[in-house]
């Protein structure tokens, strides 16, 4: 997607467990149905138990009109009780959306407010409630409903859907000047409305070429000469190819990002289908991938165009890249078979089939790119695949300056043990005690590792190198698992003794965990009470003595409003209307 | 019974029948052996008893060189030519006020006071010492100086068995940056107070670039004049030899003299360097400052690097700046501490946030250890906590000098209680209570230090003549920077007429019939303390030097105790295997906010939580059982509810706390400190999407931040009178 090219992605903490849980709390929050609010307004007491005082101020306020919408429609409080808490919900989230946008020198709230569209209106309801006569309860409604509105706009409804810019910690602790702030705003907005411009650009101009090979295609078809070369290029197909071209040398990055997208230079498996090519997996062997003639041809005018170094060497970076973010095996095998496609057409050595491609002009370039050999391999090394060892085999041996033929073996062999742990063609006959032995369990490990890695790009490579190649579980002994439980005994604790796999956890997911949002609800409680704190420094009581228990018992009948299956229940009904 | 100075040969036969854990083993088990209600008659305790009662006082680590009259007459220098020449910078001497005729420095002819005195002296004089040559002369002849020093560290690293040998000249110091375990071959050399003899066990050492960098100072031989100098140098020169291989042993020889110090500096790898440096963001941490790379202050020698030490030299090779009046206030409290314990000190040290409270106290109980086997310390600063993992208020005794920040220290106190947010605003009386509940297990047989929060304004003001009042301070420490005071001095005179939050002046009683004693009890002997280290009064901006990031290192360094002491790989946190506990055995609850009973889970999952102790059974019908409010009880330490399994009613718990103090734990306490970020952004081997960490959120959002707070705003009016001027 367009995001991709956007840039270094950060982790936050969160208070939702998950994209489902977020978008369950935003439908139930707008649903104007006051049960499910309420559930909403405690879930999100849950969420600000989790943020602590790092609960943003959208998701405070927006709970807090919330709460005055439900009392309002509960009916059990009178309007001056309505008016009080209108008023200061309302204040508290004008105050505390605009206070961010304040800088060093103080400003007048009108003048913020009237930055982010919030109506002159509302600062002076806001300026009523606080100095001035309390406003009627008509108008504390509707400024809520509007500040709500508001507050769905710009918060809710945008908030998980872009990429993020700035951490927490940075952004409460900047200090930007507001017209500063409001310009950078603008110019990112600007830019990636831009990029999105001309990404759709390049894929119209990509698909208006795709269209017109399926035109020649069939026309070869027709004539039963699929199998031979193509003819010269239309008068249409030229206009499409110096349009991509003139694209191409304005926006090249946008465009290399298109091409690599499913559709484009990988197929989908309705073109293969239409290119009478079998789109099973099965007949391909991902250790030497290759393209099928047919399918090389129908790009094969494009390349012609774009063949300049300036075009090759980013498209290598742009195809290894995608190569290391984890594709489906049907994407990997043709991004490394086009990987190989190129450094074979870009090979010295002239072997006879680069001669005959050479004789019929089906080479990508007319001069050899000269590629950064170096980058090149760490590239290459750095998506391992099932063909990395192919293609690093294709790279070493076609390098200006060889490396020592050693250390090509070496590197071929720690390669393929990498990367082809069910072959056992790499059986370890020279190797002397002192080498480590890989399990397929250390390298598996160390494989997830290194994708974890780049998953995240805080990580420094020194963090992939001290990613341990043993196992990460604790297995705790025999003796150890009864040394604790022993010294357990007796109380209510003890050693998870289930055979779970935990490293494959993360912290707040266990086996057997649904993917519910709602799995986490509680039906049955009990409240336990616990008496007479307060301690006096010059009586003494005895230990434990100070606190006495009281416990309640509760069950679904007058503790939770609702309980899963009820929700799932409303939510069902809710689709009807 | 008098502990007389072993001659090194003997002290090193000690060394090898009592493992060199401990410098004070022997006492210590027998201090943590007494009953402290005292009514145990066993023979054993018996003989303990007595054992105390003729000793008076323990007395451990004796340091019996007395300073010579030269540098006395340096301390008398300094102290005048100081007073002249800074007139008008306000040079806040210590007051020292006694009332009620209570004679803290009681004269007393032992021995054993004498010394207490002459080290308490000493204190005074180190400082000064260290410090004396840069303050008095020009800043050019100070730069010179420390230039003629540079090139001054005489150190080989054997590669063999992976250890440096450094060799000081007497009043040679050290400042760095880095980690290792420090053993003095010979000689004696001081680090943050403490010192540190030929014949003790290796101690770690912790210099990270988030505080004041640690300094090793070597002072003057303490060993009795029986051996000549020659004798001295060729005893120094022996050791060299049995720590280092022929080849770097010849460049180090020369140097050695019979009043130098060598000493050992081994590389330090332990569960927590371990642990942190497993994190990239903090491989760093250990590393020279920003402000020292931009100063040029690292001093390049491969021998100290080897081991992980960095040398630092210029302005930061400074490392701790003490003021006159913290010398002072140090070798004032260092001699109540020789009194007789008839009315034990009880030391309380306040001031504003970054007043230096924090290196204070490390300094007094470093300075302490080197004379007593152990020193109470209850924790009152919920932000800042020197032995427990943040929003915890702790009860603990001291035994091992502290020669690092908080994080590498966190150690398991004897008593704690979970309040669970960084700052006591929230329920002021709660945290009053808390702290009371502590002081009941105070056994009033040693003497005590009781550190503070940074918040003295207001209520935080209030708070603090509340603690004064209730713990009876005998000693109080009031820490200042700047020119304008922070607050109030805490005079006597002043808390007999001062409004706390719970606790009230006594009524006024007429002059003629109130008895004095009753009086004398309640007062305290103030000390102040102008604090004049740079940046005194603001908080560090530099990396890992933030609040929030210090708590979070603070955590880290608790978690580590998970991880095992063999070398191994480093388990992030959801590889263990967890404790399991049903929803109805133990309580829940949320110190910080209201959480709905039917989504307390959404709360309590993936959370760190307080192990606490509940008085009561636990004992639910099924689901969670919750509190209906917070409890003040014992908390044994932190975990992490790691998962909840719904179908079994179980939650499963992560935590270094030993099964032993578990098994009472009946009670989770969720708090408002949260789970350092990077232990859920760094899951390694995790393949499903991680819960509650997204890439999604988007800052830029309006509304998508925390409720910030500014300070220092000026309106927009100000401004443009000012661009009128």
């Amino acid at each position: 997607s367009i995001n991709e090219s956007v840039g270094p992605t950060l982790r936050h903490v969160v208070a939702w467990m998950s994209r489902a849980e977020w978008e369950q709390l935003l439908e139930n929050l707008h649903s104007g149905q006051t049960a499910l609010q309420t559930h909403a307004l405690h879930r999100l007491s849950a969420w600000r138990g989790r943020f602590g005082n790092n609960t943003p101020v959208a998701v405070e306020s927006t709970a807090n009109l919330v709460r005055c919408q439900v009392l309002d429609s509960s009916g059990k409080l009178e309007g001056d009780d309505l008016v009080l808490l209108y008023s200061m919900a309302l204040t508290r989230c004008v105050n505390l959306i605009l206070e961010r946008r304040q800088s060093r020198v103080a400003r007048s709230l009108r003048n913020l407010a009237s930055k982010l569209n919030i109506p002159e209106w509302i600062v002076n309801l806001r300026h009523d409630m606080t100095h001035r006569r309390l406003p009627s309860l008509k108008w504390c409604r509707k400024g809520c409903e509007f500040i709500l509105n508001w507050l769905r706009q710009e918060y809710w409804s945008r908030q998980l859907n872009g990429r993020v810019i700035e951490d927490w910690s940075s952004s409460s602790e900047e200090e930007e000047d507001e017209e500063e702030r409001s310009k950078r705003h603008e110019e990112e907005r600007a830019k990636r409305q831009r990029d999105i411009e001309a990404h759709k650009k390049a894929r119209e101009l990509l698909i208006s070429y795709e269209r017109e090979q399926f035109q020649v295609y069939e026309e070869l078809q027709s004539r039963n000469s699929e199998h031979g070369p193509w003819p010269n290029a239309t008068a249409d197909l030229s206009w499409i190819l110096a349009q991509i071209k003139q694209f191409g040398s304005e926006s090249r990055d946008v465009l290399v990002g298109a091409l690599v997208q499913d559709g484009f230079l990988i197929p989908t498996g309705e073109q293969l289908e239409s290119l009478d090519i079998n789109p099973s997996e099965d007949l391909l062997d991902p250790l030497t991938p290759c393209l099928p003639r047919v399918f090389l041809r129908f790009w094969f005018p494009l390349w012609k165009v774009l063949n300049s170094p300036s075009f090759i060497t980013p498209i290598m970076d742009k195809l290894f890249a995608e190569l290391s973010n984890e594709p489906t095996n049907h994407r990997a095998y043709y991004i490394s078979a086009w990987i190989s496609e190129i450094l074979h057409c870009n090979s010295k050595s002239e072997s006879k089939a680069v001669r005959r491609m050479k004789m019929m002009k089906e080479r990508i370039f007319v001069s050899r790119v000269l590629f950064q050999w170096q980058d090149l391999i760490s590239a290459c090394l750095n998506a391992p695949c099932p063909a990395t060892p192919f293609l690093l085999q294709q790279i070493l041996s076609d390098m200006d300056k060889p490396l020592p033929p050693a250390t090509q073996q070496n590197l071929l062999r720690l390669c393929s043990i990498y990367t082809q742990s069910n072959h056992g063609d790499c059986s370890p006959t020279n190797t002397d005690s002192s080498q480590t032995v890989y399990t397929l369990e250390s390298l598996q490990e160390r494989l997830e590792g290194a994708t974890h890695d780049r998953l995240s790009p805080n990580h420094t490579p020194q963090t992939v190198q001290a990613t341990p190649t043993t196992d990460l579980q604790e297995y705790l002994s025999a003796e150890t698992i009864q040394e604790r439980n022993a010294a357990l005994r007796g109380s209510p604790w003890s050693v998870c003794t289930d055979k779970v796999p935990w490293k494959l956890y993360p912290l707040g997911k266990v086996p057997g965990q649904s993917e519910d949002p709602s799995c986490l609800m509680v039906e049955t409680y009990s409240t336990l009470t616990v008496f007479d704190q307060q301690v006096e420094l010059d009586h003494i009581p005895p230990p434990h003595g100070n606190t006495s228990g009281l416990m309640q018992s509760r069950t679904g009948s007058d503790g939770p409003l609702w309980t899963h299956n009820d929700l799932s229940k409303l939510k069902a009904g809710l689709k009807l209307f | 019974m008098k502990v007389h100075k072993v001659s090194p040969r003997s002290r090193n036969e000690q060394r090898k029948r009592h493992p060199p854990k401990n410098k004070w083993r022997v006492h210590n088990k027998k201090i943590s052996n007494v009953d402290p209600s005292g009514l145990s008659s066993s023979p054993a305790t018996a003989k303990l008893e007595h054992h105390l009662a003729t000793r008076q006082k323990l007395k451990l680590k004796r340091l019996q060189k007395v300073y010579t009259k030269a540098v006395d007459l340096t301390l008398e220098d300094n102290h005048s030519v100081r007073a002249k020449g800074k007139v008008s910078a306000p040079v806040t001497l210590p007051q020292a006020h006694t009332n009620g005729g209570t004679e803290v420095e009681a004269a007393s002819d032992s021995e054993d006071s004498q010394e207490w005195r002459s080290y308490a002296k000493s204190v005074l004089q180190n400082g000064m010492e260290r410090r004396g040559g840069r303050e008095n002369s020009a800043p050019a002849a100070s730069e010179q100086l420390e230039d003629e020093e540079l090139p001054g560290y005489h150190a080989q690293h054997d590669h063999v068995q992976n250890h440096t040998v450094l060799v000081l000249q007497q009043g040679q110091s050290l400042c760095f940056r880095g980690r290792c375990l420090l053993t003095c071959l010979s000689g004696r050399v001081e680090v943050l107070g403490f010192t540190i003899e030929q014949g003790q066990q290796p101690y770690p050492l912790f210099s990270p670039s988030s505080h004041c960098p640690l300094t090793i100072t070597a002072l003057g031989d303490c060993t009795p004049s029986t051996k000549n100098k020659k004798e001295g140098r060729l005893e120094a020169k022996a050791i060299v030899r049995k720590y280092l291989s022929s080849e770097p042993r010849k460049r180090l020889l020369s140097e050695v003299d019979s009043d130098s110090c060598v000493v050992l500096l081994q590389p330090l790898d332990t569960p927590l360097t371990r642990f942190l440096s497993s994190f990239s963001e903090l491989s760093p941490l250990f590393d020279i400052n920003s402000k020292e790379l931009r100063s040029q202050a690292a001093v390049y020698d491969p021998a100290l690097s080897a081991v992980g030490v960095t040398a630092l030299r210029g302005p930061c090779r400074q490392g701790l700046v003490t003021s006159l009046s913290y010398r002072e206030a140090l070798s004032n409290l260092l001699s109540a501490w020789e009194g007789d314990f008839d009315r034990c000190p009880i030391v309380l040290v306040c001031g504003a946030k970054n007043s230096g409270k924090s290196t204070f106290n490390r300094h007094l109980i470093n300075s302490l250890l080197n004379h007593t086997a152990s020193v109470e310390y209850l924790e009152c600063d919920l932000g800042q906590t020197e032995f427990t993992p943040p929003g915890c208020l702790s009860l603990s005794t001291v035994t091992e000098p502290l020669l690092g920040p908080p994080f590498t220290h966190q150690r398991e106190p004897d008593h704690m209680v979970f309040y669970g947010q960084a700052d006591c605003q929230a329920d002021l009386d709660r945290y009053l209570d808390s702290l009371k509940t502590l002081w009941r297990h105070y056994s009033g047989e040693n003497p005590i230090i009781i550190n503070t929060m940074g918040w003295v304004k207001g209520h935080g003001f209030q708070l603090l003549l509340d603690l004064i009042r209730f713990f009876s301070v005998t000693h109080l420490v009031q820490l200042s920077y700047g020119d304008t005071p922070q607050c109030h001095s805490l005079t006597p005179e002043f808390l007999r007429s001062a409004q706390g939050w719970q606790t009230h002046p006594p009524s006024q009683p007429s002059i003629t019939d109130e008895p004095v004693s009753h009086l004398s009890a309640r007062s305290h002997v103030l000390l102040s303390v102008h604090s004049e280290f740079e940046g005194a009064g603001t908080s560090g901006e530099m990396r890992h030097q933030r609040s929030n990031e210090l708590r979070d290192l603070a955590l880290l360094g608790y978690f580590s105790h998970l991880q095992s002491s063999e070398p191994g790989p480093i388990r992030p946190l959801h590889c263990f295997t967890p404790y399991q506990v049903p929803h109805s055995a133990v309580a829940i609850g949320v110190t910080h906010c209201e959480v709905a009973p039917n989504h307390i889970l959404y709360a309590a999952n993936a959370s760190l939580v307080g192990l606490c102790c509940l008085g009561e059974k636990v004992s639910g019908r099924g689901g969670p059982v919750l509190l209906s409010q917070v409890p003040i009880c014992h908390c044994v330490g932190l975990g992490v509810l790691r998962g909840v399994d719904m179908a079994r009613g179980l939650y499963f718990l992560v935590t270094p706390v030993p099964p032993a103090a578990l098994r009472q734990v009946n009670c989770l306490l969720l708090g408002e400190i949260k789970m350092p970020k990077i232990l859920f952004t760094t899951q390694h081997g995790v393949e499903m999407e991680l819960p509650y960490v997204t890439t999604d959120y988007s800052f830029d959002i309006t509304g998508a931040g925390k409720l910030h707070v500014f300070k220092r705003r000026t309106r927009t009016c100000f401004v443009n009178t000012k661009t009128n001027n």
